[in-house]
């Protein structure tokens, strides 16, 4: 079967001026991307933003992308019970090949992500970045930044370690004592009163499901409003 | 060769090193350790089941680590000797276990219950086939925190 010569798509005018050539060009041509693609690489950063403290938030996504891969390879031996929680990291850690490793980047890029996301964002406040028209990707950020420290929390229990328990209780009971819809967030968080399997269940949901998907849909917003607005002027 | 034409292979080179550096831990990564796969193991084949007295205690060794079989009416455990305080052979005495170095004593379920030693004798994974012990890795349900039991990951 054949197509007819009537249904085969028609070359974009950008497309007959200039084709790519190779495998990434294969992709462009066929989308009609040429355009969009050089507006986008072609951009000039200006030269008082050529500075490290420009670049935190770019390292914050850095470690998110690393702290994404190496938590998809955690979640391979990990097993949210509570019987089982602590000796799977324990296994993943003493018997698995480079177990300890993948789970020490995981460790030590979630810290530091944290650190980065707040850098960033005194980066932006001190340089007056959250001014008009920024303000809506101001509170992105700061959404981003509530996120960044839920995944803190919420990662933090899944050992099921002593420290893991009762941090967990305490940051738990702080939930509680908000006036009004205080009990209500302690028992949605704990899966009841106490601190119990649901808790661990309700966790790592929030930890593996919920917060990455809340948080690709704000980066890609934010970082579409960055292009969208420019880097913001000199102080 | 031009110039730009060399770096260009160079680039790739160091490239595919960083990925190999990547993907090489990934894949060792993917593949299950054997203490959880099911399987036992390495398994050492410890001797005829008649070679192990009832109500005693009879020193083998597993994989030239030394061990003790215990046989408790046909339940066979098989005991690490190695002290859990600071590494010594534990000696065997009917059914009780006591470090030679520091004093540590074990019950006969493996639990310290004299001198410096806090935590229990590690067990092998165990089992009897044709009418011999077989005896596999380290039992790790036992192994209260990373790096205690370190002959079985060094």
């Amino acid at each position: 079967m054949s197509i007819s010569a009537d249904r085969v798509p028609q070359q974009t005018p950008s497309e007959t001026k200039r084709r790519k050539p190779g495998l990434v060009g294969w992709v462009v041509n066929r989308l009609g991307m040429d355009d969009t693609m050089e507006d986008q690489y072609n951009r000039v950063v200006p030269f008082h933003a050529t500075n490290y403290v420009y670049c935190l938030g770019g390292i914050a996504f850095v470690l998110f992308l690393i702290l994404a891969a190496t938590g998809i390879m955690l979640a391979v031996y990990y097993q949210p019970t509570p019987d089982n929680a602590y000796q799977s990291v324990l296994t993943l850690s003493t018997h698995v090949q480079f177990g300890w490793w993948i789970r020490s980047i995981h460790r030590w890029s979630a810290g530091a992500m944290v650190l980065l996301v707040f850098l960033h964002m005194l980066r932006v406040f001190f340089t007056g970045a959250f001014k008009r028209p920024r303000e809506l990707n101001w509170l992105t950020g700061v959404a981003l930044l509530l996120i960044t420290m839920g995944f803190g929390f919420t990662g933090y229990l899944l050992p099921w370690d002593q420290k893991a328990y009762w941090a967990t209780k305490v940051g738990t009971d702080i939930a509680g004592s908000i006036p009004l819809i205080g009990h209500f967030l302690l028992v949605s968080l704990r899966g009841g009163e106490q601190i119990s399997a649901a808790t661990l269940g309700r966790f790592y949901d929030l930890h593996v499901l919920v917060l990455p998907a809340l948080i690709l849909i704000l980066l890609l917003g934010h970082f579409f409003m960055i292009r969208r607005h420019g880097i913001s002027g000199r102080l | 060769m031009t110039r730009s034409g060399f770096l260009k292979w160079l680039l790739g080179i160091f490239g595919a090193i960083s990925l190999a550096g990547i993907v090489y831990p990934v894949l060792r990564f993917l593949k299950p350790p054997a203490a959880l796969s099911g399987a036992i193991g390495q398994v050492a084949n410890v001797g005829p089941l008649s070679g192990f007295a009832a109500g005693q205690l009879t020193t083998v060794a597993v994989n030239d680590q030394p061990a003790a079989v215990q046989n408790l009416d046909g339940k066979y455990t098989v005991y690490s000797l190695i002290c859990t305080h600071l590494g010594c052979v534990v000696e065997t005495a009917g059914d009780a276990f006591r470090c030679p170095c520091h004093g540590s004593e074990f019950s006969p379920t493996g639990v310290a219950t004299r001198g410096p030693a806090k935590l229990p004798l590690p067990t092998y994974h165990s089992q009897t086939q044709n009418g011999s012990l077989l005896v596999g890795p380290i039992d790790l349900s036992r192994v209260p925190y990373p790096g205690w039991y370190k002959g079985e990951f060094s």
